[in-house]
């Protein structure tokens, strides 16, 4: 009997401390691995810190963000620790990725073993004194199906209680300036890129996201009853399907994608329209500029979407992005949502001014310079030669630009004359074209801004007949010879 | 009991593209369709060509195939595949008809052989025997050699690791916005290959310093020159070796 009994204890014991993990051996994990961001002492502010939006998390504080304890309860679960820790392997959305979406903190699933991990979350828990929780996880069992009238619902109260923050279309351009308890920085989230979401974006994990609130953050627990926003767990479904349903999948940049343009009869369009449903959207990820000069590392913008049109003489871009704030200089409301003060936001697209042997992307060099079009949303139009960031010239040939901004989208279209060498008669050329964006309510101006590497167009899809067709063709043309050789077959027999 | 020929053939062409395809599934580095197009093309042929080098083994290899169609007792199979056949032609045509066109493959050398004389700092540099001047410290004064390495992991981690990524695996946040992507510098075929003079032009000079055979107008890799001194570069140098528990190549040993 006794011997029964210790070994139980030991049994019991050893779980335990399988399970909280041991705080000795969790610190020089996290000195090697976690301080440069985390901070010496767990505060946040490590040497990367001042450059990354959203921050690290301060750990001496124990809130923490993607949890799925209730609102009420500050402890996350150890399950939620591991998650932000270890990754969302199932939410894996941009290549190469596998942590916290649109942040700079990574899935350490490919470093940290289960004993690492929970040694180094026994020392997070112990710099904030954090007890184990007390309330168990929220229930994530689906209630109400993403079904149409769901959906319906959703977006009604979706315009009651979300789009002051996250915009009448969830675009993210809010009307509200917002910043954590910290004070830094916070940019609600664009609803239509799904990549982007930290945490998942299932209906569920929308779900745990309206149950719980973000902590620290100005968005709110819908489940709260003291709050004036509560909703109901049902009305918390509705609303979660309908946010999942707002996926925008034209956005999500693809590998390796190539612009096609398409030839038109007739001229150009200068303004966005259904002209343009000819085209397809091509869609690239934007990375801020952190090479030369002035450099940007707190970027808002994530991704740009591209179609393009010509005819004999000229070519148009149709350019594509969202932006939560119309940055008009001067304006009252621009002011007020602005992080400082408010440049212009801008549009450009650069090319090579010569074909063969590529130039940088980085706006070329003195020996293979680029030629740039650029826009402002003053109406500002500039076409430049550049030989490298710092040798640039105006240059007159024609390019127009137009462009408009409407609940957090921004289109943009140029035009300007078609190089004879971009087109040739019978073999495909590809054209490098690469992109740049401001959006002056984040500090852009100058050398500070997002871009794309060079990407390529090509002249001349939507010639060769429809892709259907091409199918129904092929259908046929094997059906037929199936039959033949039957014939032929049959015949040999008799 | 032997395979049947035509069993053999669809194995071997399957295995091989199957090869092709993995550095793409696995790595995140696919290798272009255009390419993958081409080699198969090749792939296909050859093995047709060896299986049908004398009569029997190309009757063999069709074998099946012609009793598909002419035995009476396979009729049923032969329906289904008769069916399905078109309906795979089609889809292989959709897809090609709506691709449009592939650019053509960027092959680049990721590691070109570096010019023998440089110029930086306002000094010229012989790369073949340059060496890093804090390297030392490592053997004689271990404090000192950790104070450079901790410096050397602040610089990393203020002006690389966007990039190159916190686990120095080459997948920093920017990462997946860059083509090529950034290098890793953990695991044994970056760093561990180069000597530290090799790694001092790439970082000081960056992907325009490149020789044309290493695509220097795609890649984003800055130029460090006007922003680090030449001794932060060698710090953030020491501390890539270290964190990454890789050792530099000597030139010296190699002679
Ligand atoms: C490159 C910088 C960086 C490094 C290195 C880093 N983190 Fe983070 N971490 C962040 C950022 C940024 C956030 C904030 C994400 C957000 O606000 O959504 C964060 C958030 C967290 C959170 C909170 C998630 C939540 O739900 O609130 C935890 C826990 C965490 N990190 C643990 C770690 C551990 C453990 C390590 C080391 C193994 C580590 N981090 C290394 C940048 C980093
Ligand atoms: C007071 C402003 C505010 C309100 C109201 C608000 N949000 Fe948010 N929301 C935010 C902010 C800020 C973030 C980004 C927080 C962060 O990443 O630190 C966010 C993030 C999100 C996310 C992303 C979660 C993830 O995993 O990345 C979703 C989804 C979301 N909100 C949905 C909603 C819905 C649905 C509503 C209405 C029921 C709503 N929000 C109301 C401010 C708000
Ligand atoms: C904007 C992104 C970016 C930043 C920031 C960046 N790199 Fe790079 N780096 C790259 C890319 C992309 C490559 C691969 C292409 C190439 O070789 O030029 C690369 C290649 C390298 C290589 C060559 C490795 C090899 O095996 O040949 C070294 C060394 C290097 N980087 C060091 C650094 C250091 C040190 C820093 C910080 C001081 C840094 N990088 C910052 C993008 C970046």
């Amino acid at each position: 009997m006794r011997t029964v009994f210790i070994f139980i204890s030991i049994l019991l014991f050893s779980a335990t401390a399988f399970a909280s993990g041991d705080v000795e051996q969790g610190k020089p994990v996290y000195e090697k691995y976690c301080r440069q961001c985390h901070g010496k002492d767990g505060a946040g502010d490590g040497p990367a810190a001042q450059y990354l939006n959203p921050p690290p998390r301060d750990f001496t504080l124990g809130i923490y963000k993607w949890k799925t304890t209730p609102f009420d309860e500050l402890s996350p679960s150890d399950e939620d620790f591991i998650k932000m820790i270890k990754g969302w392997p199932a939410h894996n959305t941009v290549p190469g990725w596998d942590g916290l979406n649109g942040t700079s903190m990574p899935g350490w699933a490919d470093v940290l073993g289960d004993n690492d991990t929970k040694d180094v979350i026994a020392y997070l828990k112990g710099l904030s004194g954090l007890e184990a929780p007390e309330k168990p996880p929220i229930d994530l069992k689906v209630k109400v199906a993403p079904s149409k009238e769901s959906i319906a619902r959703g977006k009604k109260i979706f315009g009651d209680v979300c789009s002051e923050c996250h915009g009448d279309e969830g675009r993210g351009d809010g009307r509200k300036k917002l910043k954590d308890d910290l004070g830094a920085r916070t940019w609600p989230r664009d609803l239509t890129k799904p990549w982007t979401f930290r945490a998942g974006s299932a209906p569920v994990d929308i779900y745990a996201r309206l149950t719980v609130g973000i902590p620290g953050t100005q968005m709110p627990s819908f489940a709260d009853p003291q709050s004036k926003k509560t909703l109901s767990d049902d009305e918390r479904w509705d609303v979660a399907n309908y946010v999942a349903s707002l996926d925008a999948p034209y956005k999500k940049p693809g590998e390796g994608a190539v612009i096609k343009a398409v030839k038109v009869d007739g001229p150009l369009p200068d303004s966005p329209g259904a002209e343009w449903d000819k085209a397809a959207f091509e869609s690239f990820y934007l990375v801020p500029q952190i090479i030369e000069g002035e450099r940007l590392f707190t970027p808002t913008l994530a991704s740009v979407s591209v179609k393009t049109l010509f005819n004999d003489d000229e070519i148009a871009f149709l350019i594509e992005w969202d932006d939560p704030t119309d940055s008009v200089p001067g304006d009252a409301s621009a002011v007020d949502l602005s992080d400082g003060e408010v440049f212009k936001d801008g549009a450009a697209v650069e090319f090579p001014s010569s074909m063969g042997e590529k130039p940088y992307f980085g706006m070329g060099s003195a020996s293979k310079p680029v030629d740039i079009w650029f826009w402002q949303n003053d109406g500002t139009v500039r076409a430049i030669k550049a030989k490298g960031a710092s040798i640039v010239q105006d240059v007159s040939n024609g390019v127009s630009a137009r462009g408009m901004y409407e609940k957090g989208t921004r289109q943009v279209v140029f035009k300007g004359p078609l190089k004879r060498e971009w087109r040739e008669e019978d073999a495909q050329r590809f054209v490098p074209v690469a992109f740049a964006l401001w959006d002056g309510s984040n500090g852009e101006k100058g050398g500070r801004h997002t871009m794309t590497g060079w990407n390529s167009l090509v002249l001349g899809g939507g010639e060769g007949g429809s892709p259907y067709a091409w199918a129904a063709g092929a259908v046929v043309v094997v059906f037929i010879l199936e039959l033949l050789w039957l014939r032929g077959a049959r015949r040999k027999d008799k | 009991m032997r395979l049947p020929k035509l069993a053999q053939f669809i194995i071997i062409v399957g295995v091989i593209y199957g090869l092709l395809k993995t550095p793409g599934i696995f790595l995140g580095k696919p290798i272009p369709e255009s390419l993958i197009f081409m080699y198969m093309v090749l792939i296909v042929a050859t093995v047709l060509l060896v299986m049908t080098s004398t009569d029997e083994s190309t009757e063999e290899l069709f074998r099946p195939i012609r009793a598909l169609v002419e035995d009476p007792k396979k009729a049923f199979v032969r329906n289904i595949v008769f069916a399905v056949t078109p309906l795979i032609a089609g889809y292989i045509a959709y897809g090609l008809a709506s691709r449009g066109g592939e650019p053509p493959a960027e092959l680049r050398s990721i590691h070109p052989a570096p010019p023998s004389r440089m110029s930086a700092y306002g000094r010229p540099y012989d790369i073949a025997t340059l060496e890093n001047p804090l390297r030392r410290t490592e053997k004689e004064d271990a404090e000192l050699f950790r104070s450079y390495v901790a410096e050397g992991a602040e610089i990393y981690f203020k002006n690389c690791f966007f990039c190159h990524g916190d686990k120095l695996d080459g997948r920093g946040h920017y990462a997946h916005g860059l083509s090529p992507r950034p290098l890793p510098f953990k695991g044994k075929d970056t760093i561990a290959q180069l000597s530290e003079s090799y790694v001092f032009w790439r970082v000081v000079k960056g992907g325009p310093g490149l020789p044309a055979e290493g695509g220097p107008a795609n890649s984003s890799m800055p130029a460090w020159e006007g922003k680090l001194t030449e001794e932060e570069v060698w710090k953030v140098i020491l501390f890539l070796y270290d964190f990454t528990g890789n050792r530099p190549r000597e030139w010296a040993r190699e002679k």
